[in-house]
């Protein structure tokens, strides 16, 4: 009867034993989305100065409310957040009506409709523009976006790079309108 | 023999992990983590290597947090259902070879798996290849 005992000592031990080291799986394989990532989310400026490219990108960055976090012009590099409303109104609805009706059903007893904390409330975006000069005289300027979703009560719902081509696409029609005012010096 | 080892389960559960205090510094060999973390190019163009740092981190969904040419230094994050952060220093080695260092954390655990750094050297040997010959 001690023998099973002592073996699962000894399991508890190995499991506390091995809950302290993890295998890791590779975080740094380029996955096979990022050829078509890298297409989205970079464009080729030509003849203008990469000077030019990173201060239009500044003065947009501006244009929609984002704070700069970081510049280093001799790397092309450009970090910029801002805090902004991650509210969908249509679920904010739906929970606070599905939430009401709970109350209404449980009567003089206590609400248990609390769903509505677990709305997304605000979202913490941060992006990156970083520009390259090519041969040709041309600039590359690649941008990567990422974002943290905290719900009502404040806690994180959801953390993630963005990979819709559209918010890329409208970054870029921006970028490109502010590259042709800074031309202009306008 | 059962309660010797139940003993011994408290003590472990506080001792197996680091304690609060021992993670602020490290106890692995420093040589080690080094050698696992440094890659060395035959090179000698610190801005070109540092560009290619930035291409290599946006390939791999990266957003930089901070980048410094004097220091040579670029600090990035990568938010999936993980946080990923690395900071990535170059410096010159000899006459005619820089060094590239990265290190990195996944949540609150530093990435200590050889594997791990050898993957992210060698997207950046693709991205220094393709800065020196200028292709994006």
């Amino acid at each position: 009867m001690r023998k099973p005992g002592v073996l699962l000592a000894l399991l508890a031990i190995l499991g506390l034993l091995s809950s302290c080291s993890t295998t890791q799986p590779g975080y740094f394989n380029p996955t096979q989305a990022s050829v078509g990532e890298r297409k989205m989310q970079a464009r080729i400026y030509v003849s203008v100065e990469e000077a030019e490219v990173m201060s239009a990108a500044v003065a947009v960055l501006q244009d929609m409310g984002y704070s700069i976090d970081e510049v280093e012009a001799r790397l092309g590099v450009i970090s910029a957040s801002k805090r902004a409303d991650a509210t969908n109104r249509l679920e904010a609805f739906g929970t606070l009506t599905l939430d009401s009706m709970k109350c209404a059903l449980t009567f003089l007893m206590a609400c248990s409709g609390n769903h509505y904390g677990e709305i997304d409330d605000v979202q913490d975006i941060r992006l990156t523009m970083v520009s390259m000069p090519q041969n040709d005289g041309s600039v590359a300027v690649r941008i990567t976006i990422q974002r943290r979703i905290y719900d009502k009560r404040g806690r994180l719902s959801e953390q993630s790079t963005i990979t819709d081509a559209d918010v890329y696409a409208s970054l870029f029609a921006k970028l490109s309108k502010a590259v042709f005012l800074e031309e202009q010096g306008i | 023999m059962i309660r010797f080892l139940l003993m011994l389960l408290p003590i472990l559960a506080v001792s197996a992990c680091a304690s609060q205090n021992a993670a602020i510094t490290a106890s692995d060999s420093q040589m080690q983590v080094r050698q696992m973390q440094t890659r060395v190019y035959d090179s000698l163009d610190k801005h070109d290597t540092l560009r290619s740092v930035l291409a290599t981190l946006q390939d791999l969904g990266f957003v930089i947090d901070t980048a410094d040419y004097e220091m040579a230094t670029i600090t990035a994050t990568k938010l999936d259902e993980y946080q990923l952060r690395v900071t990535v220093t170059v410096k010159d080695r000899n006459h005619s070879q820089l060094s590239v260092r990265a290190n990195a954390r996944i949540d609150d655990q530093t990435i200590d798996d050889p594997r791990t750094y050898q993957d992210f050297f060698t997207v950046l040997d693709k991205a220094i290849f393709l800065t020196r010959h200028n292709v994006d």
